[in-house]
């Protein structure tokens, strides 16, 4: 069709202007689903939540331990059907610098409380059949190349570990998350363990970070988590209880209002690239400005010259735009990977996909707007008398 | 007596320059026939070529009809004109007015893309067209590879190709040496001799106006002479 040729020629005619437009807005557009996939990993934890799980933890703060007594009395309120201490550790690895998760957890009843857990190899009997047993996840053991039986040392900032060769932990099962309510950079072990192995090293007996609960099917939450709370309103230590959704969102919001700013610099970058286009679209106008007017004598219609006018900014930006969208997802894999200590569920997810699609779109239509409106009103005469 | 092909009957234009109001065609009347070859001469400003772009339905009378082709002007809206326009009338410019980004082939096509014909036929039609003004074998050469005289030429074949009943050429010679302005002049008396065009063509050109058969003066927006050539002249000598 000589039309949709024509629109090609012309973008074709100014190479170098055209491969800079093309080019940035590949750029934005990979930068826009970058940004909003580290958001929508940030936000996994929160989006995986179920809503039988509750999480108890010390009203005063989150670094606040809470008493091991307390887990009869929770276990006792009517609807819990499991409950999980769950420390977390913060060693560090003696020889890696990337930094991963580790808790200490009643490790019987961690299938029960996340049957999202899927062990891929080893078994959870495995583990519980060996004290210093662990479970690790499969995106962990990738990064270090672990394998099934191996020894992992650690060193212990919060806890010592035991005098001569520290915690020692043996990869007894590997794990594959199947939502992303589950963390695969994460190292499971003992609650055993950890508490024998603090009482010996350190005198005293720990205390838990939280308690993860899961509820029976159709449990009333709210009753439930009023129930916990008010079990320990005289303290000793009061507790707040809340959805496992509400727990994840506080770490969200612990790094800041990050959807705002992310959300602040994507708008930059679009309201940039915007204007860049509508500029190349307004050269490309004036440029074309006496072909305008052969089109429109030689029978082409106001709109169907305004159309042209539309369709060299549509597939300038499409270009572009759906250019940047396939980068960040052929990227996604090595961006995962490069990413996973800190955005464990970085994906570049349809929503992101459609997103990005309706903004190119969107810059197409907004950048090509005025020059198309231009051109329908061009009168012929005027548009014949101008020079190139 | 048969409808004339174009009938303007009194034609105002005007202007506003700088607060002033210019009047380009002052009440004009004129009637010219079907398969004629008509000149239009008169002194600069006295609205030849205001009067080509009303009749080929670029600009609008601000009084009086322009009927053209059948067809009142002044009824027909901006898309109604715009089809009008490629289905009855073909233009020649002074400058050429090709498409640079297309090739000679491309250009010729371009008003076919405007009729239902298939890819195919456009291509078939495009091609005749620049065969007849003999540039058979130029088709894909863009605008930029041509010569001023072969450009007009495209530029003759892209007003035919779509089998207008009326040619505009707003001094077809005007960019051309004389040997190329000699062969536009030829092909112009072809297409109304042979396929019987009705053809009007602003000219300063004694010489050029000499090749139509009637000779149309405007002075100062109105109807001036009209001569007749009693035999126009013979195409010039090939060198």
């Amino acid at each position: 069709m000589v039309s949709f040729k024509l629109v090609r020629r012309y973008l074709g005619k100014h190479k170098v202007r055209s491969i800079l437009t093309i080019g940035s807005l590949v750029v934005a557009l990979f930068l826009l689903c970058m940004l909003r996939s580290l958001v929508v990993a940030l936000d996994a934890g929160v989006r995986g939540a179920k809503r039988d799980r509750l999480v108890v933890q010390s009203a005063v703060s989150l670094f606040v331990d809470l008493p091991q007594s307390y887990q009869s009395k929770i276990a006792a309120v009517e609807g819990i059907e499991t409950i999980c201490k769950w420390q977390w550790f913060g060693g560090r690895h003696p020889t890696e610098e990337a930094f991963f998760a580790q808790f200490a957890v009643d490790m019987s009843e961690l299938p029960k409380l996340y049957p999202e857990i899927a062990i891929v190899e080893g078994s959870f009997a495995d583990v519980a059949a060996e004290r210093r047993g662990c479970v690790v996840g499969r995106t962990l053991a990738k990064t270090f190349n672990w394998q099934l039986g191996q020894t992992v040392p650690l060193l212990g900032t919060i806890f010592p570990g035991p005098p001569g060769d520290g915690w020692q932990f043996t990869i007894k099962a590997i794990y594959e998350p199947t939502s992303s309510a589950v963390d695969g950079n994460t190292l499971f072990f003992h609650w055993d363990y950890f508490e024998e192995t603090v009482e010996s090293t350190m005198g005293m007996t720990p205390g838990t970070g939280t308690y993860f609960l899961r509820t029976a099917p159709d449990a009333d939450q709210v009753a439930i988590a009023g129930a916990v709370e008010q079990l320990f309103d005289n303290g000793p230590q009061r507790v707040t209880c809340s959805t496992e959704a509400e727990f994840q969102a506080q770490f969200v919001s612990m790094v800041g209002n990050v959807p705002f700013f992310v959300a602040a610099i994507g708008g930059g970058v679009l309201i940039a690239i915007v204007l860049a286009c509508i500029n190349t679209m307004l050269m490309a106008f004036r440029e074309q400005l006496h072909d305008a007017g052969i089109l429109k004598a030689v029978g082409f219609t106001d709109g169907s010259v305004a159309g042209l006018m539309l369709a060299e900014s549509l597939l300038l930006c499409g270009l572009g735009g759906f250019g940047g969208i396939a980068l960040a997802k052929l990227s996604e894999p090595g961006l995962r990977a490069a990413l996973g200590s800190m955005f464990p569920g970085y994906e570049v997810t349809g929503e992101t996909l459609l997103l990005a699609s309706a903004l190119t779109l969107a810059v197409g239509l907004v950048a090509g707007v005025v020059p198309a409106l231009r051109a329908r009103a061009l009168r012929v005469v005027e548009a014949l008398r101008s020079v190139e | 007596m048969s409808e004339p092909m174009i009938a303007a009957r009194r034609v105002f234009k005007r202007y506003q320059r700088g607060g002033e109001t210019l009047t380009v065609l002052d009440g004009l009347d004129l009637e010219m026939e079907e398969g004629r070859f008509y000149a239009l001469m008169g002194p600069s400003g006295s609205g030849k070529t205001t009067l080509l772009n009303l009749i080929g339905g670029l600009d609008q009378a601000d009084e009086g009809e322009l009927v053209v082709a059948g067809a009142n002007l002044a009824d027909l809206g901006s898309a109604d004109l715009a089809r009008w326009r490629a289905a009855n009338v073909g233009f020649v410019f002074q400058g050429f007015n090709l498409i640079p980004v297309l090739t000679a082939l491309e250009n010729v096509e371009l008003p076919l893309t405007l009729t239902p014909l298939s890819k195919k036929e456009r291509r078939d039609h495009a091609r005749f067209a620049l065969k007849l003004v003999g540039l058979e074998g130029r088709e894909d050469h863009r605008p930029q590879q041509l010569s001023g005289g072969q450009e007009q030429r495209v530029a003759i074949a892209r007003a035919i190709a779509s089998d207008p009943k009326v040619l505009l050429a707003d001094e077809p010679t005007g960019d051309l040496d004389r040997k190329s302005a000699s062969d536009v002049l030829d092909l112009l008396a072809r297409l109304n001799e042979e396929f019987k065009k009705t053809i009007l063509m602003v000219t300063h050109d004694p010489f050029a106006a000499a090749r139509a058969s009637l000779v149309v003066h405007l002075d100062k927006g109105q109807l001036g002479r009209i001569e007749r050539n009693a035999a126009p002249a013979a195409p010039a000598a090939r060198s």
